[in-house]
């Protein structure tokens, strides 16, 4: 395991300042974390990067991929509520094959608790300065604040209009380049054929209610000699026989609207740009019209809060890697170290809490630098 | 003495009497030291040769980590191993048995699900209507993980299967599967059935050689006596010869034409495709050559062989 060197502790202390005086309380959550817990959240993807451990007998561990979900967990133990949490200390990922990243390295973050939009709005702001604070105290003169906004793609399918499970689908592909590319390809084409048969029965459920259309499938399988096995109930196949048939009759992207959510996704730019982009892009709806107004002013709050404005951009892209991320989104890069490896990152997260049995209401935002990347003369 | 070659071969079940055959079917008779629970042995007529009985997967343990330096094992053991397998471990031929694909099964009672976009948007129906991730036995984690990635699918828990994965989702410990099937029987037993795009790997014995044990100039002479045994075996089961009585000049052109279409020459004859025999000596008797006389030769040593050369193009030089 590579482990990173130390960060000298002056330049290390001018790195933890913005985020440790800016949280109420110092934590430190467990290194060992429930590997169940963590996929469930993260998705099965992150498991070639975490390292598992256990102890004879024991549940799967593993060590903490990041602070994230351990300060969340930590914070809904205590009961929830508003919290102000810094911390610092080491996070474990093994490296992508042929590289030879460190997989032992430190981070200092702080996550931020509260409820209510305007608390959240002002959080995102805070974060996001601290966060530029942060790295650009360890001296490096090449950083850049790149911005997303995981929301801001569901708000512009909304604005296009689409019909029901293709606007679903796309803001459910969003992540996954590969089926998103495939879904803009057959724009303008034809609608994804069915098997007759299935397509037939499909027809014949739509026309029932739900509950006679849950017996008649049962009566199918019974028919066929099918043993029910694995969990989803006659209802829930049935209704889903019923919707994929309405989805593969239901038109595919327009040759113009692919051409949109191409150029949508192709905004990069700084911010103010790139946003009067979007806004020529999109069609007027006033979803989409208030997400903007509201970058507008993050944006000017930004600038106030002393992040040079040349320094951000903008980018539509960024952020659909992280299962848990739902909202602002930012990296600050570093020209010699590259998009790869970003010195700091961090985003709005609302949802993580209430899917890990916490209170609904409570809006969640992160941020953390990598003290040994943002340190001049570290990481090369 | 110099150090051996180090070979594995399969120490039980069915692949172990392929393997035996196989070899037995090159001149290469495997010889168990230490009576019939033997787990080292030696090949006929190759002195620099240890061979070593394992389990199929330890096999692809060894060869991954360069323990051994050929070995016999299929290859979706060897892909589990993670990463890039080809920058540890060389394929130098597969040997048409051992055949299993590797593949999604889903419950048959599923019939909203064909294919592995069905899949996506069950997996993420699942996840957005319970807050839990659908579950899947296997215990290839690895293939699993990269060809769910290729489709986009990302909703899902891997659970990790130690045995009898196909019966996870009757027991209720996982919704769907990836595991291993020859006939699909298994799978269609305990009400699964096969995604039309869910075969992940079809999957045989392979002949392979690990990049990463040491390899001494005796060994690569060692491996390469082996190999060309075996390919000679392999081309002599491809080919037969053709004779027949000297004749004049007159019939030179026919001969011309099945050279062209890929036989060679031989003194007094023609060596061809097995397939292409019957039509070839038919060819010659029209052009009045014969009787042709057709046999099968019981070996074909060529001036090359393409496995070992690609095998040395890898290895370090030494």
């Amino acid at each position: 395991m590579r482990n990173e060197p130390l960060t000298p502790p002056d330049a290390l202390a001018a790195i933890r300042a913005p985020f440790a005086g800016a949280g109420t309380e110092a934590v430190d959550p467990p290194i060992l974390q429930p590997l169940g817990a963590l996929l469930d959240l993260a998705g099965e993807t992150l498991r070639a990067r975490l390292f598992v451990v256990q102890a004879e007998g024991g549940a799967e561990a593993c060590l903490r991929p990041d602070f994230t979900v351990p300060v969340a967990r930590m914070h809904l133990e205590r009961g929830g509520g508003a919290g102000r949490y810094y911390y610092e200390g080491r996070a474990f990922r093994a490296a992508p094959q042929q590289t030879d990243r460190a997989e032992e390295f430190l981070q200092v973050g702080l996550e931020l608790y509260a409820q209510g939009d305007a608390a959240a709005a002002a959080a995102d702001v805070e974060i996001a300065t601290l966060a530029w604070r942060a790295a650009a105290a360890g001296g490096r003169g090449d950083l850049s604040l790149w911005l997303g906004d995981v929301a801001l793609f569901g708000a512009f399918i909304d604005a296009l209009g689409l019909a029901g499970p293709l606007g679903a689908r796309l803001k459910r592909i969003a992540a996954r380049p590969r089926l998103l590319q495939a879904e803009l390809a057959r724009a303008g084409g034809a609608n994804s054929a069915e098997a007759p048969e299935v397509g037939a029965l499909a027809g014949i459920l739509a026309g029932l209610s739900e509950r006679e259309a849950a017996a008649l499938l049962e009566e199918v399988w019974a028919l066929a000699g099918v043993e029910r096995v694995g969990g989803r109930g006659a209802a829930e196949i049935s209704q889903r026989l019923i919707r994929r048939a309405e989805a593969s009759r239901a038109p595919a992207l327009t040759e113009t609207q692919a051409e949109s959510i191409r150029r949508f996704l192709a905004i990069e730019d700084a911010p103010a740009a790139a946003l009067a982009a979007v806004a020529a892009v999109a069609p007027r709806a006033a979803g989409l019209k208030a997400a903007l107004a509201e970058w507008g002013e993050r944006l000017d709050q930004l600038v106030k809060a002393g992040v040079p404005a040349d320094a951000m951009r903008f980018a539509t892209r960024l952020g659909h890697t992280f299962d848990y991320y739902d909202g602002l989104i930012f990296e600050v890069r570093s020209l010699a170290l590259g998009p790869e490896r970003p010195v700091a990152v961090g985003g709005r997260y609302d949802s993580l809490p209430a899917r890990l049995g916490g209170d609904a209401g409570v809006r969640a935002v992160g941020g953390m630098v990598r003290p040994w990347r943002a340190y001049a003369g570290g990481e090369a | 003495m110099s150090e051996p070659l180090i070979i594995a071969v399969p120490s039980k079940g069915r692949l172990k009497e392929q393997v035996e055959e196989w070899l037995a079917d090159c001149g290469l008779d495997l010889k168990v030291s230490g009576g019939s629970r033997g787990y080292m042995a030696s090949l006929k007529g190759q002195a620099g040769v240890q061979v070593r009985l394992l389990s199929a997967g330890d096999i692809a343990d060894a060869l991954d980590a360069g323990e051994i330096h050929l070995g016999v094992t299929g290859e979706d053991l060897l892909r589990e191993r993670g990463g890039d397998m080809e920058a540890r471990v060389r394929l130098l031929r597969a040997l048409g048995f051992g055949r299993a694909d590797l593949v999604v099964a889903v419950p048959k009672s599923w019939l909203d699900v064909d294919t592995m976009a069905d899949l996506e948007a069950v997996a993420h129906d699942a996840v957005a209507r319970t807050g839990r991730r659908m579950r899947v036995a296997t215990k290839y984690l690895v293939q699993t993980r990269a060809f769910f990635a290729k489709h986009g699918l990302a909703d899902y828990r891997i659970t990790e299967s130690g045995g009898a994965t196909e019966g996870a989702p009757a027991a209720g410990a996982a919704e769907l599967i990836v595991d291993i099937t020859t006939t699909g029987a298994t799978l269609a037993a305990n009400g699964l059935k096969i995604l039309a795009d869910g075969v992940i790997l079809a999957s045989q014995a392979h002949f392979a050689a690990s990049l990463r044990a040491p390899w001494s100039a005796e060994q690569r002479a060692s491996a390469e006596r082996l190999l060309r045994i075996i390919e000679a075996r392999a081309a002599a089961h491809d080919t037969a010869t053709l004779v027949w009585p000297a004749a004049g000049e007159a019939q030179a052109a026919v001969i011309d034409r099945l050279v062209a279409q890929g036989a060679s020459r031989r003194p007094f004859g023609l060596l061809v495709p097995a397939k292409a025999m019957a039509s070839a000596a038919l060819e010659l008797t029209a052009a009045g050559l014969g009787p042709v006389t057709v046999s099968r030769p019981d070996f074909v040593f060529e001036l090359r062989c393409p496995p070992f050369e690609d095998l040395c193009a890898v290895l370090p030089h030494i």
